[in-house]
């Protein structure tokens, strides 16, 4: 019997996709265009998307982990990766590459707050744009997620492996029937 | 279409859909803005003491602050010297200052009332510049009496502390905080509201100052 399609490394490559695909795309979005948002004209889009990442590298500043440069770096970069990879993974292309990215930053996120949360640092997390304190449900949270995100990046390799099994022949035992000729 | 097409096409129609949605609720909505202020006057309870600048400025800008926040300790260091100098004193911009201490911040409130106090003699800037710069030690300790005496003179330092002792301040720093809450809906600070050309913009966070010069000069050329 063919086995179902749908086995447990799939379901939680699914489970990953349609759970950390969209929280990445909005907390990209959210430190890129939340909270001051607006887009027209010209000079209040570009007004407002500097005060938001301006707020960002501030609360990356808060970690105390980068120098000036790397704060810059990340506050201008981080909130538009997390968007394209977020939809990335959402839709499930090439989910070995862009899959291992999340979860290497998911990992990187968790080790981060985790180390923040053991200092006692009273920070901001940063994660979205309102303000969330650092305690251990989001400790937690950031855990779950890097957890679920290193399955789905697992399961996605080992079943690249192997054929799709809606794409698996069947193998019998039997020779194939050949019509008899006239 | 096929089945990665698809989902390609719906994750599309999901991303433009959270833009289009932040297009039609713009910023302004977020915090809630009143109607459109034409004048200072327009701008609701304005403490005379802590205002900065010529009250016909075409730009007005409030800005609520907590001095026990390290963002609003990083915005005033980056910007305060550069605005007053280039915009502030020459006539450009109406500075308000509006207090808004946060529930977290324990001394959050008592260096409120000590700025407060300070704007009633005219010692606004001095015990800003002062508790900001200090603002880890105070933070710390405790100390906000300590902090602002040394910006000011034992008779300036006697007039504050009675002030402060006597609650008269208090109904200033509970206005600017309804004003905060429920005009402007300011769940963070700083917050920076800013009135020009008949319309308010609201801004949460840190501003660079090169940003924040380039904005002002783009408001003042609209008007």
């Amino acid at each position: 019997m063919q086995s179902s399609p749908l086995n447990f490394r799939r379901a939680v490559m699914w489970l990953g996709r349609l759970i950390l695909g969209p929280i990445f795309i909005y907390a990209g979005y959210s430190k890129a265009f939340l909270p001051n948002s607006h887009f027209w004209p010209w000079f209040f889009f570009k007004f407002s998307l500097s005060t938001n990442i301006a707020n960002f590298a501030f609360q990356v500043d808060a970690f105390k982990l980068l120098s000036p440069a790397g704060v810059q770096f990340v506050a201008h970069t981080l909130p538009f990766t997390e968007i394209v990879l977020g939809f990335l993974v959402l839709i499930g292309w090439r989910l070995r590459i862009f899959g291992t990215m999340l979860a290497a930053i998911m990992v990187g996120f968790s080790v981060v707050v985790t180390r923040a949360y053991l200092l006692h640092m009273n920070i901001n997390c940063g994660c979205f744009a309102t303000p969330q304190p650092i305690d251990l449900q989001k400790v937690l949270e950031d855990a779950g997620m890097a957890l679920l995100a290193v399955l789905m990046a697992s399961f996605a390799i080992i079943e690249a492996r192997k054929p799709h099994p809606w794409s698996a022949p069947a193998e019998t035992g039997a020779a194939p029937a050949v019509p008899a000729a006239k | 279409m096929n089945r990665r097409g698809m989902v390609a096409a719906i994750g599309g129609l999901f991303v433009a859909g959270l833009v289009s949605m932040s297009c039609l609720v713009s910023g302004s909505s977020l915090i809630a803005a009143p109607a459109s202020p034409q004048t200072l006057a327009s701008v609701a309870d304005v403490d005379p003491h802590e205002g900065l600048g010529s009250k016909n400025a075409p730009i007005v800008m409030e800005v609520f602050s907590d001095f026990q926040c390290p963002a609003c300790k990083s915005l005033y260091e980056s910007t305060n010297r550069q605005l007053m100098d280039n915009y502030v004193n020459t006539g450009k911009v109406y500075l308000i200052h509006r207090d808004f201490p946060l529930p977290m911040h324990a001394h959050s409130k008592v260096a409120a009332q000590y700025s407060r106090a300070a704007a009633q003699i005219g010692r606004l800037e001095a015990v800003q510049e002062v508790l900001f710069q200090n603002q880890e030690k105070w933070e710390a300790s405790g100390d906000v009496d300590g902090t602002v005496a040394k910006a000011l003179s034992p008779a300036e330092m006697t007039k504050v502390r009675a002030l402060v002792k006597s609650g008269a301040v208090d109904a200033f720093i509970t206005k600017d905080q309804a004003i905060g809450n429920n005009t402007y809906r300011v769940s963070q600070t700083p917050t920076t509201i800013f009135h020009a050309n008949g319309q308010t913009f609201p801004y949460a966070g840190v501003m660079s100052w090169d940003i924040l010069k380039q904005f002002l000069d783009q408001l003042l050329v609209g008007k």
